[in-house]
């Protein structure tokens, strides 16, 4: 009898199963075959990696663009975050079972190209003549390469300073006037170091994770190169400078000074544990993304004031702006021309000036569209949250130039990094070995991936 | 001659309804094996060869075979100090996280095992973190650990790193692991104390015999199934143990958890390095079967059935 | 007078020490009902100062959280009844027979313990795409059927029980199926519990490979749901906690109804009657 009974649940769940089973192969069958418009709206598949409130906003904008025509569907789909939606990728693409539009991130972008299975957006721009002039340089910058826009940027950042205001009235310290440089924040730490009567520090002046990101970012400010061939841009990269050129070590020497002083902090290498330590007090000053503002303004809730400023300069020499950070989103080549003129049609949408202002209001991403700092939402965001202007003006500070570097092996190459900064801070290796034993994994990692991707 | 030759036919019958039944016999466990080995065939062995085939060659960046290079990739990763780093720190987490977990497994269903009312409450306690996926397991631990906003140095007045501090790393991961583990430990050794008959336990007391002979010379023994079953998930668990490690530490500080499964998820899903990635995994596999060949040579001695 | 005493002791330490055991999860409670400035403060709080529902509403608002408990229960439920199922019937072989090859097939069948998920995940989620099961429950069902763990243990348990049973069950003319489903697996009923409770938990918390298979989000399981209350950029724990009890509920309630079967299957018949 129980033979029986687990017999009917089991039939009951295949065939249920089954059913569902066969009703999404044959929209899989239908979606893959629509090249006839027949009345019928185009359904174009949308991945992306936006977990959080991110999402929920990502999920506003597509219904925004369905509600907005007839002619195309878009079904956006979480993939889990960057890393694993690229791998989904990857693996989909054997079974011809990808997206029409992908979001990937920054450091996926060598990677994209490479691959071959994206139609760049410059196609659609120059088939319809597009005027992009209304779109951020810099952005554009960054996603092209020869000439060529790869993708449309749609999340980008750059990196900021946050501090806590009122600590620096606490402290003595002039709240509307936040650290230029290293040299300076070093200072600024020493007065904002507090100590408990154990002697356990509560509050530390300073701290930046141990995020490859902010190491990039700083060789741009200093003006130095990642890698060679123009960052990987004029040619393949085929090794990394960041040990050769000074930039690197100059860096992790005033890194090193400033964990070693005793009032700055090291919460390790997820920006969310130092991001936390600065909501709760536990440092008076971080580093983070310009797209992390609204979850601290939240976090924080009126606890104290939070200020913004640009990044610090390394030396107070240096003259390099920032860099990016974020994603952009990109057409996969699905050999289906209606697909990907439907898809040209999404992404004109998302980077449209009213979409990209309640993208910036709702996440903290600047808009990738001048015109919406035109529109009254952002304004009145600006207004508000006068914290917000810093990204912007420290965007519109930057040059084209101070674009990142492009490297196929990009998140191997950042966790080398990572890995052997950590071991400098813990007193393990010299700021110069650090570099060269992180570079001599990069470049045995670019080599490979010139050799098997030719 | 008629009879003689009924009995032949009968005799005749009855032979080859025993060897029909016989064969069927013979068949028997081969048929209720087939569900099993069709599904290995498909969704283990098969994908097992293909990444044995993948170890041996050189994979692009979207994972596709190149071309054929023979044992490289392993020389690769056998001289390179961060697979050594690898092995030892598996093998640290394996010792670290085994023992206690069968220990305290033991300790609370020996605690359980017990008579007084009311106390099905405390048995659904224990038991809870089989309840818990290492994912939120992790996000909650990790909540505990953080060096600012964390639970356990408030309570215990320390200032320890224990997520960032390389010396504490790969114990509080272990210490997780370890919670993990409870409930699983705790259910199936509870249940193999259940199996002993009553009267053996009855009698044995009547003998006079103390709680740690019974616990000894009878209990143990007993159960001594069910442990061993435990003791082998728990190491080929430990072997396999990668959520923690992801959401924790992510392999650091300073590569001190960075337990193979971990390297070998990086090195695929991260790096993008199928060929290494796939020769690693091999690695993992040969060292696991040679633990596994060593428990199972202890079992005929140390195990006890019926 | 004795009794009362060792009683009262046994209750009281069981009860701390199961106190001890769920204290994270009652603190990860407590978290979801306190708000950003109050989870981000130094020294952490303890207790929130109100019921803030606020957490929770959030998770609903992102995530279709009861669609994904659904998903999650039907696929749980068909991987443990078919888990169950093959598991036995292999242990049975194994166990009550002898035959050419016994020990080369369970050696093989448990060397499938040690081959690492990861590098197998890929393949699966290839051979899945090209038998058209993708965003299917079958697809996330098929490769789990079947498990070394469920084998080697109900392999462990049955070899506990007498042969004398088994020919006992010949002389009365059972066939080897019947004895597996009539005699065998109703003493079996602890075992069958504890593996059953095992394997609908490890699937209730399956991340990767659901992830793989499915696209739609009226697919997903709840584990994926929790990840998608991360976002990229910060770590809302107040939300995040929230998901995660949301997600715990239903685990322990079927554990609490599991944990009834494995009582009364152990006080009802076994091996001594």
């Amino acid at each position: 009898m129980k033979k029986r009974l687990i017999s009917k649940i089991l039939a009951v769940v295949v065939t249920v199963s089954m059913l569902s089973g066969c009703g999404s192969a044959t929209k899989q069958g239908d979606a893959n075959k629509a090249t006839k418009v027949d009345g019928k709206p185009v359904t174009i598949t949308f991945w992306h990696g936006m977990g959080g409130n991110l999402g929920v906003a990502l999920n506003k904008l597509v219904k925004d663009f369905n509600a907005s025509q007839k002619d195309i569907i878009v079904t956006a789909q979480f993939q889990g975050d960057y890393d694993a939606a690229l791998n989904k990728l990857k693996s989909s693409q054997v079974s011809n079972s990808g997206p029409d539009v992908m979001q990937c991130y920054d450091i996926g972008t060598k990677f994209m190209i490479d691959s071959k299975a994206v139609v760049p957006v410059q196609n659609f721009i120059d088939n319809e003549k597009y005027d992009i002039s209304s779109l951020e340089p810099n952005l554009l910058a960054y996603y092209t390469v020869d000439k060529k826009l790869n993708s449309m940027p749609f999340n980008s950042s750059t990196p900021i300073l946050y501090y806590n205001k009122t600590a620096f009235k606490q402290a003595g310290l002039d709240p509307s006037t936040p650290p230029k440089s290293l040299t300076e924040v070093e200072s600024m730490s020493k007065k904002l170091l507090k100590k408990d009567a154990s002697g356990k520090v509560t509050q530390y002046g300073y701290s930046m994770p141990i995020y490859a990101w902010l190491f990039e970012q700083f060789m741009i400010k200093q003006g130095q190169s990642y890698a060679n061939n123009g960052n990987g841009r004029t040619g393949d990269a085929t090794t990394v400078e960041y040990n050769k050129n000074g930039g690197g070590l100059t860096l992790l020497n005033e890194w090193k000074k400033l964990v070693d002083s005793g009032s700055v902090g090291n919460f390790g290498r997820k920006t969310a544990d130092t991001q936390n330590a600065f909501m709760a007090g536990n440092t008076a000053m971080y580093l983070d993304s310009t797209a992390s503002l609204s979850a601290v303004l939240a976090g924080v809730n009126g606890k104290f004031e939070v200020g913004t400023g640009f990044l610090p300069k390394v030396s107070d020499s240096d003259k390099g702006g920032v860099s990016i950070g974020g994603a952009s989103l990109w057409i996969m080549d699905n050999k289906d021309t209606i697909k990907q003129q439907a898809a040209w049609k999404f992404l004109k949408f998302m980077v449209s000036p009213e979409e990209q202002a309640y993208w910036n209001a709702n996440t903290g991403y600047f808009p990738v569209n001048k015109k919406a700092y035109e529109l009254k939402a952002v304004k009145d965001n600006l207004a508000k949250y006068p914290q917000f202007q810093t990204a912007i003006d420290q965007l519109h500070a930057s040059t084209p130039d101070s674009r990142g570097a492009l490297l196929g092996v990009f998140p191997e190459s950042r966790a080398a990094v990572e890995t052997n900064i950590e071991a400098m801070l813990g007193g393990q290796q010299s700021p110069q070995q650090a570099l060269d034993k992180a570079a001599k994994i990069s470049n045995s990692a670019i080599d490979k991936y010139n050799r098997t991707n030719k | 001659m008629d009879e003689i030759i009924l009995a032949k036919q009968k005799i005749t019958k009855l032979q080859l309804k025993k060897s029909k039944t016989n064969l069927k016999t013979k068949l028997e466990p081969y048929i209720f094996l087939f569900p099993s080995l069709l599904l290995f065939s498909l969704f283990v062995y098969y994908p097992f060869f293909k990444t044995l085939y993948m170890s041996l060659g050189l994979t692009n960046a979207h994972g596709n075979f190149q071309e054929f290079i023979g044992l490289q990739n392993y020389v690769e990763i056998l001289t390179s100090p961060d697979f050594i780093n690898s092995l030892i720190v598996t093998m640290k987490f394996v010792v670290f996280t085994t023992i206690p977990s069968i220990v305290i497994g033991l300790l609370l269903a020996l605690l359980a095992n017990n008579k007084v009312k009311g106390l099905s409450i405390s048995k659904v306690m224990f038991a809870v973190p089989i309840a818990v996926s290492s994912a939120s397991a992790s996000i909650i631990w990790g909540m505990i650990f953080h060096p600012s906003i964390g639970m356990l140095n408030t309570i215990l007045k320390t200032n320890i790193g224990w997520l960032l501090d390389p010396q504490w790393a790969l114990l509080s991961v272990s210490f997780v692991t370890i919670w993990m583990n409870l409930g699983v430990n705790f259910i199936f050794i509870f249940a193999g104390l259940k199996n002993i008959p009553e009267e053996i336990l009855e009698s044995s007391s009547i003998d006079g015999a103390s709680y740690f002979k019974k616990l000894f010379s009878i209990i143990i023994p007993m159960i001594s199934p069910t442990l061993f079953f435990m003791v082998f998930m728990d190491i080929m668990n430990a072997f396999q143990s990668f959520g923690q490690v992801n959401i924790l530490t992510n392999g650091g500080p300073g590569n001190s958890t960075n337990v193979l499964v971990f390297s070998i998820y990086r090195e695929a899903f991260f790096n993008g390095r199928f060929d290494t990635a796939s020769a690693q995994s091999i690695i993992l596999f040969i060292v696991m079967f040679i633990m596994a060949m060593f428990q199972f040579r202890y079992e005929k001695k140390g195990v006890h059935y019926s | 007078m004795e009794n009362k005493k060792s009683n009262l002791i046994l209750l009281i330490s069981n009860l701390v020490v199961g106190i001890l055991i769920i204290s994270p999860i009652l603190y990860a409670l407590s978290v979801t009902f306190m708000t950003s400035d109050q989870i981000f403060t130094m020294p952490p709080k303890l207790l929130p100062k109100s019921f803030y529902f606020g957490n929770y509403k959030a998770v609903i608002d992102t995530v279709p959280i009861f669609r994904f408990i659904f998903n999650s229960l039907v696929v749980s439920i068909a991987v443990t009844v078919g888990q169950i199922f093959t598991s036995s019937l292999s242990a049975y072989a194994f166990s009550f027979y002898e035959f050419k090859g016994k020990k080369f097939l369970f050696m093989v069948i448990i060397a499938t313990i040690m081959i690492p998920g990861e590098a197998i995940i890929i393949s699966n989620y290839l051979t899945i795409g090209s038998l058209n099961l993708l965003d299917t429950y079958t697809g996330l069902v098929l490769p789990y059927l079947t498990s070394a763990m469920g084998i080697f243990m109900m392999r462990q348990f049955f070899l506990t029980v007498p042969k004398e049973l088994r020919e006992a069950s010949i002389i009365d003319g059972c066939t080897g199926f019947q004895f597996l489903t009539r005699i065998l697996m109703p003493i079996s009923r602890p075992i069958i519990g504890s593996l059953g409770i095992y394997m609908f938990l490890t699937t209730w918390n399956q991340y990767m490979w659901p992830l793989l298979i499915t696209s739609k989000p009226e697919m997903r399981t709840v584990q994926i749901g929790m990840s998608m209350l991360q976002s990229a950029e910060t770590q809302s724990f107040g939300m995040m906690l929230a998901g995660i009890i949301i997600i715990i509920i239903p685990s322990i309630f079927i554990f609490i109804m599991g944990q009834k079967q494995l009582i009364d299957g152990m006080t009802s018949g076994s091996v001594k009657g």
